[in-house]
């Protein structure tokens, strides 16, 4: 409402600014010969200082003096044929065609502004300034905005165990992983280990590593299962982690004990039939979403012999190791390629390519580092 | 107040339609109602528009992220400088930021024009309008700043960490309020193409706005510069950037301007030429405009793929060039020539000056084109360096520079060339025995150097010349020299200082390229390192947390003669996670005119850190030289002749007023 009111105030000045000059009564103008006259007797006063300060020698402030006699003598000439033209419109009364101007003028003003306002605008959108938004009633916020109040308020008190253990599972679903992570760890380091939590841990590591359950998340998903054998998303993802190592038949045994025991209504029950499906199609469970090999040759691979599977597969990863030998700045890539030599179960080629990748960007540099990083996320390390 | 800011943009775009077509209506009817519109209008323009303005600088202040421009531009970390400079560090502030400058110097016509003659005054105010009115159509059409996001993102993608320095809130806008000035200049010179005559007042009006733009367009470039050497970490003061370029182009086009103006106010002569150099001043800084902000410089594939603001400012530039150019050929035979003079004479210096100065303008235009007609045409991206410029421009410039001391002391209409000759004996002979000494003392190896500094001292000597020439040095006693030095023109001490400055300029570009030094080793904590005479030890790197970034920090000390610590330098590395960039923060330590430059490069895996050093002899001298011409342009804005009254039956009054407080 209150943004209607200053609208409308503006447009009535701008208007104003149009309309006043237009009513106001012609002032008699002064000719554009006042104005050359008056700048050419500045200009012979600035002359005279001149001359007096020596700046210039006698005989040529003469020529100069004459010089703009010349000027102002010329101006008379002019004047006579033109000075009437300018003044006289002004004290007229206006004409019809100078009316019409003044009103379109006037008119245009306001139909153009609010016509093009109602274009572009977002008059219902109030102003959003961020502390106002941390300010108001939680009630009325958003997921995001509930998130920023937590960060601020566990920016401000670091150790508050509580409220990490609040964000971590956010986070989980926000799938900001990484945050989760030092979310969980910060819940287990402050207000000690449940299942619930190492449980959580151990998914946002996998997450975080483009679903592959590492060392790392395996070992919190263990932990959760001693404090609680019944946890079945450690259950369901230690099955996940055998699948991934190419254990498949041990998966399959596990996933298949875990749907005996899930009560009907349970929310895994899907995932588990999923993953079950997964397995008997002897899909690579590399957990790999991007740039893997592409759906028809997953489909082809799902139906050949396990040999030939097998071959394939080896000639997929080999054909990557060789494309990272010809173009070897692809951060991604050898990424893939550790990863595809872990779920292979070749650590020393995976540990090779390592050594590759380190080489290739440099010891110290920053992709040197995330490659290290990845491995140990992935239960390898640079050496044995 | 986001909305209302909005609403007060269309609303000045409104009003700029109404500027450009009601004076323009009543000066070509004679009517004096329709042209009075022009000065409110235009107070009322420029006060909606800084209303907008400070609506967008608000919602950057207050990190209000339903604003799109805002989210994508800033943070919340960020301290509330950069949150404030973070308005005109993206596209669509700037150009609100354009045209808040353009509707300024339009209102500064309208409050102080009262002195104009009625049409010439309502003619320039509707040029002003038009080209206000095309800007923000492109800002309303294409690069909107109010555009809102609902719901609102939580936080924003930060501002380029590079723009993050106090030279955002300081370069563009002096650098916008000289492209933008040389507007007024043009604005006149179509006005009185329209009119078809050129008033006396004409020139004394075109000469103090060029000047005020030349003012802030060295000052503009030269802090450019200065942050692009600090901020960039390479140590490099100028890089014949195209960027840099289009702003360096306007400047010699203005510097020529500048000169011919006093021409035509002095002599009325080289009037039309000065008509059409203010027109190609101000195209060049809309081409200036047009290359750094439609993309093309980037790529002109990447341009063609998106090409919406870029295709608008083109054609903005085709109707502004193509439409004065046209008119100036209609028109131009119709204005009289004015009067005649000798060649050599101060006017023939002016003209030798302004025959240089456009040439190199061309050969810059020319650097700066030819890569993108090549890329545009074939598949082919070359690059047009250093190389190139010091080919061409600089032997451009160094005659130039040779005359620059002759000009000033030539008199008007008809000059004796071998007195000014006799008078610089002096300046020459200083500037002969700084070769001396440059040659035998300091560098025997390099010509280049010596014929360098040697320059450079003629150019200061010789404003120093005209200085003592013009107060009566040798011919009148000290009392009265001191009496008449004091009672100078401002416009003679503006004109000495400028080339003075020209001078110190120079002499740092001559004194960084020839005796400059530098070092790129690896660094252990606690290891020390010489470089031209200075020691340096490095104290080792300690981490460090900003408000919006982590960073390490590089510390040395430099050691004095007595082997205590004469001073502490820190160069950093930061670190910016919400745009995952790293930057450089060099470290400077300032010693005399000269500067320790240094900068940290990667870090070694046994601590080591690389280190660059550089020894930057008499590297002030260069942006110190800028500030002097600075002076120089302010010192000449306060001469008593740019204060013309009226004409003295009285005073008209003014019309701008009442609207002025309104909104």
């Amino acid at each position: 409402m209150l943004f209607w009111v200053i609208a409308a105030i503006l447009t009535l000045g701008a208007s104003l600014a149009v309309l006043l000059p237009l009513t106001g009564g012609g002032k008699g103008a002064s000719s554009s010969n006042d104005h050359d006259l008056e700048v050419y007797r500045d200009q012979l006063a600035e002359l005279e200082r001149d001359a007096s300060r020596g700046l210039i020698q006698p005989a040529e402030a003469e020529e100069a003096r004459a010089e703009i006699a010349r000027r102002v003598l010329r101006l008379g000439d002019v004047g006579q044929a033109n000075t009437c033209q300018v003044d006289v419109p002004g004290t007229r009364q206006p004409s019809r065609a100078t009316r019409l101007v003044a009103t379109s003028a006037v008119l245009l003003v306001p139909l153009l502004s609010w016509g093009l306002y109602s274009q572009l605008g977002s008059p219902d959108l109030p102003s959003q300034p961020l502390a106002e938004r941390l300010a108001k009633n939680p009630a009325d916020s958003s997921v995001d905005e509930l998130v920023a109040r937590a960060e601020a308020h566990l920016a401000a008190n670091p150790s508050d165990g509580r409220g990490w253990d609040v964000l971590a599972p956010i986070y989980l679903r926000l799938q900001r992983f990484s945050d989760a992570v030092t979310a969980y760890r910060n819940a287990i380091r402050l207000d000690g280990d449940t299942a619930a939590r190492e449980a959580g841990l151990g998914e946002a590591i996998a997450n975080a590593a483009g679903g592959i359950v590492s060392a790392d998340a395996q070992s919190a998903f263990e932990q959760a299962l001693k404090l609680d054998p019944a946890n079945q998303k450690a259950a369901f993802y230690l099955a996940m982690a055998l699948a991934q190592e190419g254990r498949l038949a041990e998966a399959t045994a596990a996933w298949q004990k875990m749907l005996g025991l899930l009560p009907p209504d349970s929310p895994w029950r899907g995932a588990v039939q999923q993953a079950l499906a997964e397995a008997a199609n002897r899909s690579v469970a590399s957990g790999e979403p991007a740039k893997g090999p592409d759906a028809a040759a997953v489909d082809a691979a799902s139906s050949m012999a396990p040999q030939d599977r097998q071959a394939m597969i080896d000639t997929m990863v080999a054909g990557l190791d060789e494309k990272l030998r010809q173009n070897p700045r692809d951060t991604e890539g050898w990424m893939r390629l550790i990863r595809s030599y872990v779920v292979l179960g070749k650590a020393d080629q995976a540990r090779e390519a390592l050594h590759r990748g380190i080489a290739v960007f440099g010891a110290d540099s920053e992709e040197a580092k995330k490659f290290t990083a990845f491995a140990a996320s992935l239960g390898l390390t640079a050496t044995e | 107040m986001v909305e209302t800011g909005h609403f007060a943009l269309v609303l000045a775009f409104a009003l700029s339609l109404v500027q450009t077509l009601v004076p323009l209506i009543g000066a070509r009817t004679g009517n004096q109602r329709l042209m009075a519109v022009g000065g409110p209008v235009t107070v009322t323009g420029f006060a909606l528009t800084a209303l907008s303005f400070a609506a967008l600088a608000g919602a950057y202040a207050s990190s209000d992220f339903s604003v799109a421009s805002v989210w994508e531009n800033s943070h919340s970390l960020q301290p509330l400088i950069y949150k404030i400079t973070g308005t005109w560090g993206n596209h669509e502030g700037s150009m609100l930021l354009w045209v808040l400058i353009l509707t300024f110097f339009g209102a500064l016509v309208a409050v102080f024009g009262s002195n104009l003659p009625a049409t010439l005054r309502a003619n320039v105010l509707a040029v002003q309008g038009a080209i206000g009115a095309t800007f923000f159509l492109f800002i309303l059409a294409t690069s909107n700043p109010f555009i809102r996001l609902n719901p609102a993102p939580i936080e924003g993608r930060d501002l380029n960490p590079v723009l993050q320095d106090l030279g955002l809130a300081i370069h563009p806008p002096l650098l916008y309020l000289g492209y933008v000035g040389f507007s007024i200049c043009f604005s006149f010179s179509v006005a009185a193409l329209i009119e078809g005559r050129i008033d006396a007042s004409w020139a004394r009006w075109v000469r103090p706005w060029t000047l005020v733009a030349w003012m802030f367009l060295t000052g503009g470039i030269a802090m450019g510069s200065y942050w692009a050497y600090y901020e960039l970490g390479w140590g490099g003061f100028w890089f014949w950037d195209p960027v840099e370029n289009a702003s360096f182009m306007p400047w010699l086009a203005g510097t020529a301007l500048l000169h011919s103006a006093i021409v035509m106010e002095k002599r009325s002569a080289l009037k039309i030429w000065t008509l059409l150099l203010a027109i190609l001043t101000f195209s060049l800084s809309l081409l200036g405009t047009f290359l750094v902000r439609s993309g093309v410089l980037t790529s002109v594939h990447a341009f063609a793929t998106d090409p919406t603001r870029g295709i608008f400012i083109l054609c903005i530039l085709t109707l502004f060039i193509g439409g004065s150019l046209a008119l100036f050929a209609l028109r131009a035979s119709r204005l009289t020539a004015g009067g005649l003079f000798h060649p050599i004479s101060r006017e023939g210096a002016l003209v030798l000056n302004n025959l240089f100065l456009t040439t190199a303008t061309a050969t810059v235009l020319v650097g700066t084109l030819y890569p993108l007609a090549v890329e545009a045409l074939s598949a082919g991206k070359i690059s047009v360096g250093a190389p190139f410029f010091n080919l061409t421009f600089g032997p451009l410039m160094v005659p130039l520079l040779v005359v620059v001391p002759f000009g000033p002391l030539l008199a008007w209409k008809r000059g004796d060339l071998y007195a000014v000759a006799q008078r610089l004996m002096a300046a020459f002979a200083a500037a002969l025995l700084a070769m001396l000494v440059t040659g035998l003392f300091i560098d025997g190896a390099s010509v280049f150097a010596a014929l360098g500094v040697g320059l450079a001292f003629w150019l200061v000597c010789g404003a120093l010349t005209d200085l003592a020439v013009k107060s009566g040095f040798g011919n009148v006693s000290p009392a009265t020299m001191l009496r008449r030095f004091a009672g100078l023109p401002r416009s003679v001490f503006g004109t000495a200082l400028a080339h003075l400055g020209l001078g110190l300029t120079t002499l740092g570009i001559v004194g960084t390229l020839c005796f400059g030094t530098e070092k790129i080793l690896s660094m252990h904590a606690g290891e020390s390192v010489e470089l031209s005479g200075h020691t340096l030890r490095f104290e080792g790197l300690y981490p460090a947390q900003g408000p919006n970034y982590s960073e390490d920090r590089g510390r040395f000390s430099l050691i004095g003669a007595d082997g205590g610590i004469a001073a502490e330098i820190t160069s950093a590395k930061r670190f910016f996670p919400v745009r995952q960039t790293t930057t450089t923060e060099s470290g400077i330590e300032t010693i005399g005119f000269s500067q320790l430059y240094l900068s940290l490069g990667d870090e070694g895996t046994d601590g080591s850190v690389v280190v660059r050093l550089w020894w930057k002899p008499l590297v002030t001298l260069i942006w110190g030289g800028a500030l002097v011409m600075m002076a120089g342009a302010a010192m000449s804005l306060f001469d008593r002749r740019l204060r013309v009254g009226a004409p003295s039956r009285r005073r008209k009054p003014t019309a701008a007023m009442p609207s002025a407080g309104l909104p």
